[in-house]
C-alpha cells in the first residue's frame, strides 16, 4: 500500500502535478478566473489584470534570478524596452499587434545580449551592479532617441484588436493579460524540469561544480538572460498596453525592487511563489491603506498623499522582515504548513 | 582651454563627493563582504540631519560637523545593530537584498521626517567664489577637495598602522581566523559601519553646502558606485581616487557631448572598466580555488 510520497521513476518525479486533488485545484482556479472578469466590478478588476501582467515580469525574473542565480537590479530596463518596442511598432508603424508581442519579447532579448556578455565574467554583486546601470543607461538612451521614441513626451497605446477579437473592454483586456500569465507559467515550468532548467539551477548552487559537471556556463547564462528578458518584454508591454500611455515616467526603478521583492517574499526559485508573491505585493499597499483607513481618515489621506513613498516602503519592510523571519518565503510556509496538516501531532 | 579648466575643476569638487561616498562602500565592503547599497540614503539622511542643526540648534560650521558626525556615527552603529547584525551568516544574496530593502525604507522616510522640497544648507561658508587667475572657484569646492585627500592620508595610515585597522584587514582577509586571534568581527563590523556612515556623511554634507539638499540626493550613491568599481570594492584608497575620476569623466562627457551623457557616463564607465579589470583598478583578483 501506497504510504507517503515517493516517486519510482524519473518521469514521475518532473511531471508538473503529480496528485488528482491538486488537479482538481488547479481546475477550479482556472474556471474561477475565466468567471471572475464578468463578475468582478472594476476596482477588483484592476487589481486582477495588474496581478496578471506583474506575475508574467516576476516569473520573468525567476529564470535569471530564482532559477540561475544571477542577481539583477536592472529589471526595469527589459520592462522599458519591451514597452517601447511593442509602442514603437504597434502605434508608431501600425504593424500588427501580434509582430508588437514578439517585438517585444525579441527586443529586450537582444538588449539583454548587450548586457549580459560583458556580465559572463562577473558574478553576485558586480552583476547586480551592472544590471542597475544597463537599467540607468537604457532610461538615457530613450530620452536621447527622440525620432524614436518621442523623448519624454512618450508613446499613446490602443488597446489591441487580433484576428478581428477586440481586447478593449476591461474583461476582454483581463483574458488577454490570463492569456500571457499562463503562457509565461508554463514556459517557466517547462524550463524548470527540462534538461536547461537543471542546468540553470545546477549553476546557481555551485557554478565551479557545475563547469566540472560539463555544463557551458557562458551558454547557459545567457541564455537565462535572453529567456528572462523576452518574458519580461512581454510584461512590459502589457503593462504599456495597460497604462495606455509608454514613457520612462511610468517605469520607475521602483519596479526592480517591487520585481525582487516578489520573488524573496514567494519564495526564490519557485513558478508557485513568484504567483503567490505577486499576489501579495500586488495587495499589500491597498490592504495597508484599508487597514489603516479604519483607523481614522487622517490616515487615509496621508496614504493618497504619499502614496508612492509608503508604498516603496512597505516593499522595503516587506523584503528585509521576510529575509530575517521567513527566507524561504510564502513557498516555504506553505510546505512547512501542509507537513504540519498531514503530520500533526507528530513532528515528522 | 578656460571651459575645459573649469570643467575640470568641478569635475574634481563633485568627483571629491563621490570619492568619500565611495570610501564609504569601500569601507564596508572590506571590514563585511558585502555591498551597501543603502549608503546613498544613509548619506542622504546625514545631510539632512546637518541642515536640522543648522537651522534649529546653530548654524555655526563647528557645531553643524560635530553634530553630523555625531549622527553619522549612531546612524551607522543602529543600522548594524538592529538590521544587519541578525543577518551575520546569513548568503551575501539575502544580506545584500536587505540593505537594498533599507534603502528603499530610508529613501521614503525622507518625505515623512522632512519635506519633499530643495533645501540650502547655509552655515556661512562654502559658497564664496576665490579667484585663481581667471577661474572662479567656490571655497566649499576647495574644502571638500581638501577633506577628501586628509582622509584618504588618514585612512592609509589608519589601516597601515593602527592596532583596530589592521583587525579590520584580518577579518576582511578571513573572519574565521581572525576570531580564532581574538578579534571581535561583530565589533569590527560595528565599526566599519560607523566609520562608513561618517565618511560617506561628510560627502553628503558637502553635498548640500556647494549644491542644495533634496529627496533625489540617495542618487549619490548612484553615482559613487562607479567610483567604487573603478577603484576596486575592497580599495579604500582607489575608491577615493576612482571618484575623482568619474567627476571629472562625467563633467567632461556633459560638458563636451551633452547633457544626458552627464548622467550615464559614470555608468557607462562601470561597465567598459568591468569589461577589463572585473576587479576594478586597485582591487585585488580574487582568484578561486576548487
Amino acid at each position: 500500500m501506497r504510504t507517503g510520497d515517493f516517486k519510482q521513476t524519473y518521469g514521475e518525479l518532473v511531471t508538473l502535478i503529480d496528485s488528482p486533488p491538486i488537479w482538481l485545484w488547479s481546475v477550479v482556479l482556472v474556471a474561477a478566473l475565466i468567471v471572475a472578469p464578468h463578475v468582478l466590478n472594476s476596482y477588483a478588476l484592476s487589481f486582477l489584470m495588474i496581478i496578471l501582467i506583474t506575475v508574467v515580469g516576476a516569473l520573468g525574473l525567476n529564470i535569471l534570478t530564482g532559477y540561475t542565480g544571477l542577481i539583477s537590479l536592472g529589471h526595469v530596463g527589459f520592462l522599458v524596452t519591451g514597452a517601447y518596442a511593442y509602442a514603437i511598432l504597434v502605434s508608431k508603424y501600425q504593424m500588427h499587434p501580434l509582430i508588437g508581442f514578439l517585438g517585444a519579447g525579441v527586443v529586450p532579448a537582444l538588449a539583454s545580449l548587450v548586457v549580459g556578455a560583458p556580465s559572463l565574467r562577473l558574478k553576485g554583486l558586480y552583476l547586480a551592479i551592472t544590471t542597475l546601470a544597463f537599467s540607468f543607461i537604457i532610461n538615457t538612451l530613450i530620452l536621447e532617441a527622440r525620432w524614436l521614441t518621442n523623448g519624454a513626451r512618450g508613446i499613446s497605446v490602443q488597446r489591441p484588436e487580433i484576428f478581428g477579437i477586440s481586447f478593449d473592454g476591461d474583461a476582454a483586456f483581463t483574458y488577454l493579460c490570463l492569456g500571457f500569465a499562463v503562457l509565461a507559467l508554463f514556459a517557466t515550468l517547462n524550463i524548470r524540469r527540462s534538461r536547461v532548467g537543471r542546468a540553470f539551477v545546477a549553476i546557481r548552487d555551485n557554478d565551479t561544480a557545475a563547469r566540472v559537471m560539463g555544463i557551458n556556463l557562458h551558454a547557459y547564462k545567457l541564455f537565462a538572460f535572453v529567456t528572462s528578458a523576452f518574458i519580461t518584454g512581454l510584461s512590459g508591454a502589457l503593462y504599456g498596453i495597460y497604462l495606455s500611455f509608454v514613457s520612462v515616467e511610468g517605469f520607475p526603478f521602483l519596479l526592480s525592487i517591487e520585481a525582487l521583492a516578489i520573488l524573496i517574499v514567494g519564495g526564490l526559485g519557485s513558478a508557485l511563489g513568484a504567483v503567490l508573491g505577486t499576489i501579495l505585493i500586488v495587495l499589500l499597499p491597498e490592504a495597508t491603506r484599508m487597514v489603516f483607513s479604519l483607523f481614522s481618515a487622517q490616515m487615509d489621506a496621508m496614504f493618497t498623499t504619499g502614496a508612492q513613498e509608503l508604498k516603496s516602503m512597505l516593499y522595503g519592510l516587506v523584503i528585509i522582515l521576510f529575509l530575517r523571519f521567513q527566507p524561504r518565503g510564502l513557498v516555504g510556509a506553505w510546505h512547512d504548513i501542509r507537513r504540519m496538516w498531514v503530520n500533526w501531532p507528530l513532528r515528522y | 582651454m578656460q571651459y575645459f579648466t573649469q570643467l575640470l575643476i568641478s569635475g574634481l569638487a563633485i568627483g571629491a563627493i563621490y570619492g568619500l561616498i565611495a570610501m564609504g562602500f569601500a569601507v564596508i565592503y572590506k571590514s563585511t563582504g558585502l555591498v551597501n547599497f543603502a549608503q546613498g540614503e544613509m548619506t542622504m539622511i546625514t545631510a539632512y540631519i546637518a541642515w536640522t542643526i543648522s537651522t534649529t540648534v546653530s548654524g555655526n560650521v563647528f557645531i553643524v560637523a560635530i553634530g553630523a558626525i555625531i549622527a553619522a556615527v549612531v546612524l551607522g552603529l543602529v543600522i548594524e545593530r538592529v538590521v544587519m547584525r541578525p543577518m551575520l551568516g546569513e548568503p551575501v544574496f539575502a544580506t545584500v537584498m536587505v540593505t537594498i530593502g533599507l534603502a528603499v525604507i530610508l529613501r521614503s522616510s525622507i518625505n515623512f521626517i522632512w519635506d519633499a522640497y530643495p533645501h540650502g544648507l547655509d552655515v556661512g561658508f562654502g559658497r564664496t567664489i576665490v579667484r585663481i587667475g581667471t577661474i572662479g572657484v567656490r571655497t566649499g569646492q576647495i574644502a571638500v577637495i581638501v577633506t577628501l585627500l586628509v582622509l584618504l592620508a588618514a585612512i592609509w595610515a589608519f589601516f597601515r598602522y593602527s592596532k583596530v585597522g589592521v583587525a579590520m584587514r584580518a577579518v576582511a582577509a578571513d573572519d574565521r581566523t581572525a576570531l580564532l586571534m581574538g578579534i571581535s568581527a561583530t565589533r569590527v563590523h560595528a565599526l566599519a559601519w560607523a566609520a562608513s556612515s561618517v565618511i560617506a556623511g561628510i560627502g553628503g554634507v558637502f553635498f548640500a553646502l556647494s549644491y542644495d539638499l533634496s529627496p533625489a540626493m540617495f542618487q549619490l550613491g548612484l553615482k559613487a558606485f562607479p567610483a567604487t568599481i573603478l577603484g576596486g570594492l575592497d580599495a579604500v584608497l582607489g575608491s577615493g581616487l576612482g571618484g575623482l575620476l568619474i567627476g571629472i569623466t562625467e563633467n567632461l562627457a556633459g560638458g563636451y557631448i551633452g547633457s544626458g551623457m552627464k548622467e550615464v557616463a559614470g555608468f557607462v564607465m562601470i561597465i567598459v572598466v568591468l569589461m577589463i579589470r572585473p576587479f576594478g583598478i586597485f582591487g585585488e583578483r580574487d582568484i578561486e580555488r576548487v
